[in-house]
């Protein structure tokens, strides 16, 4: 059984870890404010382009269900939440292991991959306040409530932690590959397609649909898009966080095994 | 007797890579039919360490000592045999385990580069659970006596390198641990700051009666730090016991003063020795300084004198430095 004084120090060294990694991200202001902005410029201003020329050329007033309007506002709510999911953390592990950095980390009496999550999660909590904070303002102006902004935002930070763990079972790789960089870059660009950050994903056709339903991805954007635009009810998102959890747990186990028998395979690089 | 603080048994470490052959040839080659080379970095190394001993570990580069400190500190796992710190093994890296020791490597950054000090001391005491009093108690003893308390709110990248290595070192003290494994921590510090730093360290040592495994190429670190020395030479351990003993198994220095200015690779031929044993005093550029076996001292001292006009003859004892320059040149 876990005492009292154990369950402070589990508690305490976690929330340490993700002040230590919000000062860490704000150590350079100005890089994270680009990086936070800069980011959202190229999803955004794919889809503003595509709606466009899909509008303006073939003179349709709906598409894939959708209004002009509508996918707008999908493009610019699902913004908020495709700066949540993303992170670099997993490249982070990668690195650690192909250069040896990950040593530093063994060493500590807490688990490597809890560690880095809870200091890279720092950010990511930062990020989404800041996403919130514009959320709120715009439900001001649009038909967004507070209540579908924080669903939404609760879903997006589960993603999160989803594509943390998915990233982290796929860098275990890097105990055999050493430079497994490529691997996470495939999964990046799985993710930024079936997430629904490029497009939503109710655009993709319905004999295709089993791809993205059957797979986590959903969870980090499209679906705390529908949940803020209030497309899903309050019993969806239910249904929704349980599928995201079985997801959670389900990639946890992953972890357990894939480094258990990875890190045998740990040399410890650099001197 | 007290229970040994480390155990070492017939510990053996090969490490597997991929031969990488040069030109467009090696590059196709790589990429089908990879050749890899398994390089032997220990080759069964057994000895014990005491509680509360200061050790050295010496040997040239690629000798093994960094091989051994990461088995023993749990990061990786030997291909053979067994070893127990405090009791545990090394590889299972349980929690009781990693709070009682600490890894520093001099060319490893444990404190992270963005931050200041005292924001990467402050994680460090919630991942060891050391209360706040105690905590604010040791950040003021340890950064008084390294005297680096003033720098506690620079980020460690605009640090020097001796005041990095400082505050490294205060990072992985300061949960007072049981086993300290040092990795060249002096690697790059000017006499000054290394100096420091082994004053602290042996204070250190004396105080807390930590058990201590020190690997430098700096043999002053060794000299007055280490009682004890193990030394390893391709992978297996060639010499263990007192540094005292060590320099006094077989040689001497032998210094002459000669009345003209001869090339040392005259004198080396001479004497029949290699040209490195040869040096010149400092101070004094007709006075040589032989590193010699002693069992050969009457020998030279003939042929010395038959070839030059010898002023002056004195015998010291070979420094540390001298002894561990002539086993890696063998």
């Amino acid at each position: 059984m876990i005492s009292s004084l154990n369950l402070f120090w589990h508690l305490e060294w976690r929330i340490a870890a993700i002040r230590n990694g919000v000062r860490d991200a704000l150590a350079y202001r100005g890089d994270f404010l680009l990086d936070f902005f800069g980011q959202a410029i190229v999803p955004v201003g794919i889809q503003l382009i595509l709606w466009n020329s899909i509008f303006k050329s073939s003179g349709m007033s709906t598409f894939a269900g959708m209004t002009y309007a509508q996918l707008l506002a999908y493009t610019w709510t699902s913004v908020l939440f495709s700066q949540v999911r993303g992170g670099n953390y997993d490249f982070n592990l990668i690195e650690l292991i192909r250069t040896g950095g990950l040593s530093v980390y063994m060493l500590r009496p807490v688990g490597v991959i809890e560690f880095t999550f809870f200091r890279g999660f720092g950010e990511k909590l930062f990020t989404a306040t800041l996403c919130f904070a514009l959320g709120a303002i715009a439900t001001c102006f649009t038909s967004m409530t507070i209540t579908n902004l924080i669903m939404g935002m609760m879903l997006a930070i589960l993603g999160n932690l989803i594509h943390y763990l998915f990233g982290s079972a796929l860098a275990s790789i890097a105990f055999y590959w050493e430079n497994a960089f490529a691997v996470l870059m495939v999964k990046n660009m799985a993710v930024s397609l079936l997430s629904g950050e490029l497009i939503p994903l109710s655009i993709v056709p319905e004999k295709y649909a089993w791809v993205w339903q059957n797979t986590p991805f959903y969870l980090f954007v499209y679906g705390p898009t529908q949940v803020a635009l209030g497309k899903w009810d309050h019993h969806l998102w239910f249904h929704h966080m349980g599928i995201g959890f079985l997801w959670l747990f389900a990639f946890w186990g992953m972890i357990k095994i894939s480094w258990g028998i990875s890190m045998k395979h740990y040399q410890g690089m650099g001197g | 007797m007290s229970q040994p603080a480390i155990i070492v048994q017939d510990i053996k470490r090969s490490f597997r890579s991929v031969k990488k052959e040069e030109g467009f040839k090696g590059t196709m080659k790589l990429l089908f039919n990879p050749e890899y080379l398994t390089h032997d970095a220990l080759k069964g190394v057994t000895f014990t360490v005491a509680p509360g001993e200061f050790v050295g570990l010496i040997g040239a580069n690629g000798a093994g000592k960094t091989t051994l400190l990461k088995i023993l500190s749990g990061l990786i796992p030997p291909s053979s045999g067994e070893a127990k710190v405090l009791g545990h093994i090394p590889f299972e890296r349980s929690l009781a385990y990693r709070k009682e020791i600490s890894l520093v490597m001099g060319q490893k950054a444990q404190l992270w580069w963005d931050l200041p000090a005292l924001e990467a001391f402050d994680l460090l005491r919630a991942l060891y659970q050391i209360p706040k009093d105690v905590y604010k108690k040791r950040i003021d003893e340890l950064t008084t006596l390294l005297d680096v308390t003033r720098l506690l709110n620079t980020q460690i990248r605009r640090l020097s390198l001796g005041e990095r290595m400082k505050m490294e070192v205060i990072g992985a003290i300061i949960h007072l641990p049981k086993v300290i494994f040092l990795d060249e921590p002096t690697i790059g510090l000017d006499v000054l700051a290394s100096k420091k730093l082994r004053e602290f360290l042996k204070a250190h040592n004396q105080k807390e009666g930590a058990t201590i495994i020190l690997t430098s190429h700096n043999m002053d670190d060794i000299s007055e730090l280490c009682k004890r020395i193990l030394l390893v030479k391709e992978g297996a351990m060639i010499y263990d016991g007192s540094p005292v003993t060590f320099t006094n198994q077989d040689e001497c220095m032998l210094r002459i003063k000669l009345n003209t200015e001869p090339e040392m690779s005259d004198i080396a031929a001479t004497l029949s020795i290699m040209e490195t044993f040869v040096t010149k005093d400092e101070e004094d550029p007709t006075t040589y300084i032989l590193n010699v076996a002693r069992s050969k001292v009457a020998e030279h001292l003939q042929k010395l004198l038959l070839k030059y006009q010898v002023v002056d003859i004195g015998i010291q004892e070979p420094s540390l430095e001298r002894v561990i320059q002539r086993i890696y040149s063998q």
